[in-house]
């Protein structure tokens, strides 16, 4: 192929916008369709001067809206190509319709989501309203913490969608701002280590093969359609795990990097846990060792890694043990308790471990979560776990200014 | 751990030099961390960016920060912004000013008892550079404040930062880092 | 049309049709009849008994100018070489175009009752129409 490799220090300072740029360029994406929106924009930018530059041989789609983005997207992976886009908070909003589009149709497309508070009011910072809003899509949703997971769970997405046993497009979500323009140490691969742990693109029933002419997109009424619907979910549920498992360990074998579905952190012999997703993970981290060596609190953290298909067992292994949780859910559940707090309920409701469980909703519209928040929270968790009952209410409301914010 | 704070305009390139910093510290084997807090960010509007520079790996994601050095590279903000919020009392102040430390304290009372130091990173960039781009002159005063590393080291390391610039701006550019190094009291 | 009492596992994923069972070479230049369609593809379904009407072709007044090829939503007139051969009674569903926008005097293509028989039609043809000056 016709295009010049780049040379990469072994440890690169990137944001992880251009983190994310990067590794579209090492798996030499043939397609990437684009509306730009804040703070995703470097990604697409990114891809594109590679483009201009001759690091990559592909196509860059300028279209008019992020529907239309996703739409070439569809087109392009259905035709046979290896496909990417990123988009964040209204840009992904006006995808969504063609979000199911793509999983329904199978189409291993990977969107870089760089998560964004949804309007209004018009906000750009970092919450997972629009990570939330994808959660039924259908799509593999890989969640980063920092600039190098953003870098490596790309290469990662893409070995696992485009899988011929998976054959699903799989989003990977980084906060925005807090990740996306942080810059931070990244431990680069070389072009050639990345291609080769990728791999090339298999296609298959791809438009362009016209010895075997396919009809893509069909109309199904009640006799078809909830058979394919129940194919996909038969497919989420069952075949998605194993094939991440794998590429885990595959990229662990390469780079030593080891990622989990789970992610747990001193749960072993944690009395008390936070359950969270983005950047949010690290810093509990951070503090839950505080809690441990200044509080002589127990304190461990779970970080989701891969927020659909949702862990279910995943959970349920890593909760064992521990006897109060709170679910940190950075997205407004408008009149509902949080997503996380809502899922988890639904692993402890039929298991013997009965943890306590509460919800904090916190960092909206980019928000700073901080470690005062985090000790506090650890604290409160604690108590619960002392009383083995809530005590405080079920749903609490973290860094809002204005009287104290709390239901049920 | 060693968090930094920069006071500036947007379009001044704090954000550039928070990230070239980060980038050289990143060279001698330390973890780094490089962000800013951006709004609907109009060139000229006020805003500020962050450094964290530590053995171990930053897991810290929190915007808050009691910083360890201040970097003010515009030299009204210590008038029309609090540069001296969430400050702890080992915090350094390194300003952007034609006025004398003295003078500085003097205009401006709440820096009074605070450790700082001067430098007129805009006229040593406007007199290098040619253009008032005060982030690289800045990072040559922190190196002789904090002596973090050779200057020499700093600079050659600099360069390496700078690349993508005509051989004049980088030229440019290491005249204002070493003048500033030279210059800041 | 494929069998609609398979099950979620019994079929590909991604909601896709295969026009053909296995490969096809030159598409192009394979006719229609000796394409190997799959039995998702609409060429395998019959649309036939929709007709009430049936459009009949008299090759003596044909130009060959293809408009009725052209302009069938069907793609139910058949042609090979640019000569015009008669109709697919399989898929035409008898909508009458071809008879509308065929332009000889008398028309190649009229419409007859579905159990016409095509040799009496044929003899019954009606004559050249004068236009009137």
């Amino acid at each position: 192929m016709a295009f010049d490799k780049m040379e990469l220090n072994e440890i690169e300072v990137w944001d992880g916008n251009f983190a994310a740029a990067q590794a579209l360029r090492q798996v030499q994406v043939d397609v990437v369709s684009a509306y730009p929106i804040t703070p995703s924009t470097p990604i697409v930018e990114g891809y594109a001067k590679f483009l201009a530059d001759g690091y990559v041989e592909g196509e860059f789609m300028m279209v008019e809206s992020e529907h239309a983005a996703m739409s070439g997207c569809i087109g392009a992976s259905a035709a046979g190509g290896r496909v990417a886009t990123a988009t964040s908070s209204q840009g992904f909003a006006l995808m969504v319709e063609t979000l199911y589009q793509a999983s329904g149709m199978r189409l291993p497309i990977i969107l870089n989501v760089v998560n964004r508070a949804l309007a209004a009011p018009l906000n750009v910072n970092g919450d997972h309203s629009d990570m939330y809003l994808g959660r039924d899509s259908g799509w593999i949703q890989f969640d980063s913490y920092n600039p190098q997971q953003a870098y490596d769970l790309n290469f990662i997405a893409f070995k696992v969608a485009e899988d011929h046993e998976v054959r699903l497009p799989a989003m990977v979500h980084q906060d925005g701002f807090m990740t996306s323009h942080t810059a931070q140490g990244v431990k680069t691969l070389s072009d050639d280590e990345a291609y080769g742990f990728v791999g090339e693109f298999k296609p298959m029933n791809d438009m362009l093969d016209l010895e075997n002419p396919v009809t893509h997109g069909v109309q199904t009424e009640e006799d078809w359609h909830f058979e394919h619907k129940a194919r996909q979910h038969h497919d989420l549920m069952t075949k998605v795990f194993p094939k991440i498992e794998e590429a885990f360990d595959a990229f662990e074998k390469l780079t030593g990097r080891k990622y989990n579905i789970v992610e747990e952190y001193m749960t072993d012999d944690a009395e008390v846990a936070v359950v969270a997703l983005g950047t949010s993970v690290e810093t509990a981290v951070e503090v839950a060792k505080e809690m441990r060596e200044q509080e002589g609190i127990k304190a461990g953290v779970i970080g989701i890694r891969v927020f659909r298909p949702w862990p279910f067992e995943y959970i349920a292994e890593a909760i064992k043990g521990i006897k109060a949780l709170g679910a940190l859910d950075r997205s407004s559940p408008n009149g509902a308790m949080g997503a996380l707090y809502n899922e988890l309920a639904g692993i402890l409701v039929n298991s013997d471990e009965k943890a306590v469980l509460t919800n904090y909703i916190y960092g909206l519209g980019g928000r700073d979560l901080t470690k005062a928040h985090l000790k506090e929270i650890f604290k409160e968790l604690k108590a619960n776990a002392d009383a083995g009952k809530p005590t405080t209410e079920l749903q609490q409301f973290i860094g809002v200014r204005g009287p104290k914010l709390a239901y049920l | 751990m060693l968090e930094i704070r920069w006071h500036s305009r947007a379009g001044q390139g704090a954000v550039t030099g928070a990230k070239g910093l980060a980038d050289i510290v990143a060279t001698t084997g330390k973890y780094v961390q490089a962000f800013a807090f951006y709004g609907s960010a109009k060139r000229g509007a006020a805003m500020t960016a962050y450094n964290r520079v530590d053995d171990k790996e930053i897991l810290n994601h929190e915007k808050y920060m009691k910083p360890d050095y201040v970097f003010v590279i515009d030299p009204a903000l210590v008038f029309t912004t609090d540069v001296t919020i969430n400050h702890k009392p080992t915090t350094k102040y390194i300003i952007t000013t034609h006025m004398s430390t003295d003078e500085l304290k003097e205009a401006q009372p709440k820096l009074a008892d605070k450790e700082v130091y001067t430098v007129d990173c805009i006229k040593i960039a406007q007199e290098t550079i040619g253009r008032p781009i005060p982030n690289t002159p800045m990072l040559g005063a922190f190196m002789k404040v904090s002596g973090m590393y050779d200057i020499e080291f700093f600079k050659e390391n600099m360069k390496r930062v700078l690349a993508k610039l005509p051989q004049k701006i980088i030229d440019a550019n290491m005249l204002a880092i070493q003048r500033a190094y030279d210059e800041v009291k | 049309m494929a069998d609609n009492t398979m099950g979620w596992d019994e079929f590909e994923i991604g909601a896709m049709l295969r026009s053909f069972d296995g490969p096809i070479k030159d598409i192009a230049l394979t006719p229609q009849e000796e394409r190997n369609y799959s039995p998702n593809n609409s060429f395998t379904a019959s649309v036939a008994d929709w007709r009430i009407e049936k459009p009949i072709f008299n090759k003596d007044y044909c130009i060959d100018c293809q408009f009725c090829w052209i302009y069938c939503p069907d793609v139910s007139i058949v042609s090979r070489d640019k000569k015009m051969l008669g109709v697919d009674y399989d898929h035409c569903k008898g909508c009458a175009i071809c008879v509308e926008v065929c332009p000889t005097n008398p028309k190649s293509l009229l419409m007859f009752p579905e159990q016409e028989d095509e040799e009496a039609a044929i003899a019954s043809w009606p004559e050249k129409e004068e236009k009137e000056k």
